[in-house]
């Protein structure tokens, strides 16, 4: 009798632990991935669309090289858990996606390798032709740690089938927001099958601060110290959002949590909605999008006419402590350059970093208006960031929350982003 | 105890060398992967967390209190208790009927054994993908069928449920079979005494399987308790960022991911670990003592 109950007890101890082993063991379970396999380089990352173009890429890069290289995708949210423990455990993939929610961090800890020289040294390499902007995302006290891969832009996607059935005009560069809202609630059948428009509580580089930037307001200082959540501008643009809201011109909150609205325009429930230029190589995928949608330029602000593009571009980064530092400089370098970069556009995978490379790009999908996506470069901001960019992110779209349900005012919302937000920036 | 001291013989010395060999690889991977962590975790809950493990700053009990003074870690314990007090009763009902319909002679068995014990095989988060498109509000079977509209896991009223729902399916076969194996362990004469003695089944089934049965019933009641209480892989496959029942539904080890994988802050989910680690000790410390009540070990 004793003994077995000392053995339950020793069993639910162990059982117990199991649990808090999952926090420690994590790092050795998932360094898998950045195993180098044989001496061909891992890379990693975490979009699905794009990994058979960028196959084809790399495998251009073999055959002039001889150097092979395993290209890996994780989903999103695994990617950053991943290399994460990666970088404590040791064992990253040799070459990776950045992004700006994350690089900071990244780069201040040393993580990713020192390319300064490398890049300054290279033939294939010329810094001077990417965005200033996205090259200062990889960029950290003077160092580079990123060659920027590709850029990306917003564009409004409509259906036309339901602007005609309401007898509305497509969308142009005439629009302002004040248009939007009013023909949103056109769009909008009274019994729920259709809404004029989805924008989701977290939708922000692809929906809502675009419109905070056009109203000429900010979401995060230039010095990174301060919300801007609570600027006069800012709360003034955010409104619109509130608007489409008691307008009922979008899909409730629990509607628009289980279905994305991209599934929603996809499926003829709303009739626009805002995407990033990396939604393309899904769209062009998708029949119903294919007969009945298109894109345009974003709307612009009425008072001021600007119309703004939240910008941001991915860089490829390296592991500083990986055993390959060498090859994957070249991989990284071949990735970066002007030939690369001219075909990943062609390949339709995304528009390019480098100068002048994107043009090609609209035409991988003819079908659709994509010269819109490149028009908006001519006004762009890049995607608002600071060391813990994602911290304050989480908050902002969890306080959301309360306005779409209708339980806060959209200025309350605002005002009190900014505060948490200030606070989680002054820890920085 | 006082007995006398014999000389080890040869072949006790070999046993007692071959027994060690056989249970220290178990014993390895328990220090290494579970025992070791624990006292990691719990250390590491004193500290607030620099990028990628370095530069952590000891901060005593700092940590600890954040957490009492977090509405959201006490709604987490709430949610978490929920979803045990709905899945644990239920699968373990359904499954001992299940276990007892099951163990007896009829045609095709060994068929719906297998298909109760089938969706145990399957991925969990497999599971879950299939269950978030049944109960999807716009394009869900369920709503479908029922000609509902109703939010299953987007109400903050009974996202919860929804999920518990799931988490019993997924439990239920796994539960039977151990029933079962309890169930062929009661000797059959038994139930040959009580017919002649004119008890009904369910009679028998009152006063012979279930206090029979009771050791396993309370393995089972003890492994799933604790089990239900660290439910994680549901809820992250099922319930989106943005899904407006999320803070009524996130469970303890849901925060404890946000907070280390997500938010980066890996001392305050430790601390977050912590609180489970010690709730789940009190549970079971508890049921350690009812047991003496209602478990016959014969």
């Amino acid at each position: 009798m004793k003994t077995r109950r000392i053995a339950a007890l020793c069993m639910c101890a162990v059982m117990t632990a199991s649990l808090a082993a999952c926090g420690g063991s994590g790092d050795k379970g998932a360094s898998e991935g950045g195993k180098d396999k044989g001496g061909k380089l891992s890379v990693m990352i975490w979009d699905n669309y794009q990994e058979p173009g960028l196959k084809e890429i790399i495998a251009d890069f073999t055959e002039e090289t001889g150097i092979e290289a395993e290209l890996q995708v994780v989903q999103w949210n695994e990617y950053w858990t991943l290399l994460e423990a990666g970088a404590q455990g040791g064992e990253m993939p040799d070459v990776f996606w950045m992004h700006s929610n994350e690089s900071q961090r990244y780069m201040s800890n040393e993580i990713l390798l020192d390319l300064t020289d490398k890049a300054s040294d290279s033939e294939l390499v010329d810094m001077s032709k990417y965005p200033e902007e996205i090259k200062e995302l990889y960029t950290y006290d003077g160092k580079v740690y990123g060659i920027p891969k590709d850029i990306d832009t917003i564009a409004l996607w409509y259906n036309k089938t339901m602007f005609d059935e309401a007898g509305v005009d497509y969308p142009d560069e005439t629009w302002t927001w004040d248009t939007v809202v009013e023909n949103a609630k056109k769009l909008t059948k009274e019994d729920g099958s259709q809404y004029g428009i989805a924008i989701r509580n977290d939708n922000n580089q692809e929906a809502y601060y675009n419109i905070v930037y056009d109203m000429g307001g900010e979401i995060i200082s230039d010095d990174k110290k301060t919300s801007g959540y609570d600027d006069p501008n800012t709360i003034k643009a955010m409104q619109y959002i509130e608007k489409l809201i008691q307008d009922g011109s979008m899909p409730s909150m629990e509607t628009m949590s289980e279905n994305n609205p991209d599934i929603l325009l996809k499926s003829g429930k709303s009739a626009m909605s805002f995407h990033g230029s990396w939604m393309v190589s899904t769209f062009k995928q998708e029949d119903y999008i294919k007969e009945n949608c298109d894109c345009a330029v974003m709307p612009m602000d009425a008072d001021s006419g600007r119309r703004v593009s939240i910008y941001n571009g991915l860089g490829w980064a390296a592991a500083a402590n990986g055993d390959n530092t060498e090859n994957a400089w070249k991989l990284i370098e071949y990735l970066g350059s002007e030939k690369a970069q001219q075909k990943q556009a062609e390949l339709g995978i995304t528009m390019s970093a480098w100068d002048g490379t994107s043009d090609t790009w609209a035409g991988c999908a003819p079908e659709f208006n994509l010269q819109a996506y490149l028009d908006m470069r001519d006004d762009m901001v890049v995607r608002p960031y600071s060391r813990n960019t994602v911290t304050w992110e989480n908050r902002a779209s969890e306080i959301f929350k309360d306005v779409y349900s209708g339980n806060m005012s959209m200025e309350d919302a605002c005002k009190q982003i900014a505060e948490e937000m200030n606070a989680t920036l002054s820890e920085e | 105890m006082a007995k006398p001291k014999k000389k080890v013989t040869s072949q006790e010395r070999n046993e007692f060398i071959w027994g060690w060999i056989f249970i220290i690889p178990t014993m390895l991977g328990l220090i290494i992967l579970n025992i070791i962590p624990i006292f990691q975790t719990i250390y590491k809950s004193f500290f607030k967390t620099g990028d990628f493990g370095r530069g952590n700053i000891f901060v005593g009990m700092e940590n600890y209190q954040k957490m009492f003074a977090d509405t959201q870690v006490w709604q987490a314990l709430l949610n978490t208790l929920k979803y045990a007090l709905m899945e644990v009763p239920f699968s373990i009902i359904i499954s001992l009927v299940l276990a007892v319909l099951l163990n007896r002679k009829m045609r095709g068995r060994s068929v719906y054994r297998t298909i109760m014990f089938l969706p145990m095989v399957a991925a969990p988060a497999a599971v879950a993908m299939v269950w978030r498109w049944l109960f999807n509000s716009d394009f869900g079977l369920l709503n479908h069928v029922l000609g509902t509209k109703i939010n299953w896991i987007s109400s903050p009223d009974i996202a919860i449920y929804s999920i518990a729902v799931i988490g019993i399916w997924s439990i239920i076969g796994y539960n039977m079979v151990l029933f079962l194996s309890g169930l062929q362990e009661i000797p059959g004469d038994y139930y040959e005494a009580a017919s002649i003695d004119g008890a009904t089944g369910l009679k028998q089934f009152w006063h012979i399987t279930c206090p029979l049965l009771s050791p396993t019933i309370f393995f089972v009641l003890i492994t799933r308790i604790i089990g239900a209480l660290q439910v994680f892989d549901l809820i992250f496959m099922v319930m989106d960022k943005s899904n407006p029942a999320l803070m009524k539904t996130q469970s303890l080890v849901y925060l404890f991911y946000e907070y280390s994988f997500r938010q980066k802050d890996q001392g305050y989910g430790s601390a977050i670990v912590v609180l489970l680690l010690t709730v789940i000790m009190i549970v079971t410390v508890f049921q350690m003592i009812g047991q003496k009540k209602w478990v016959h070990y014969n």
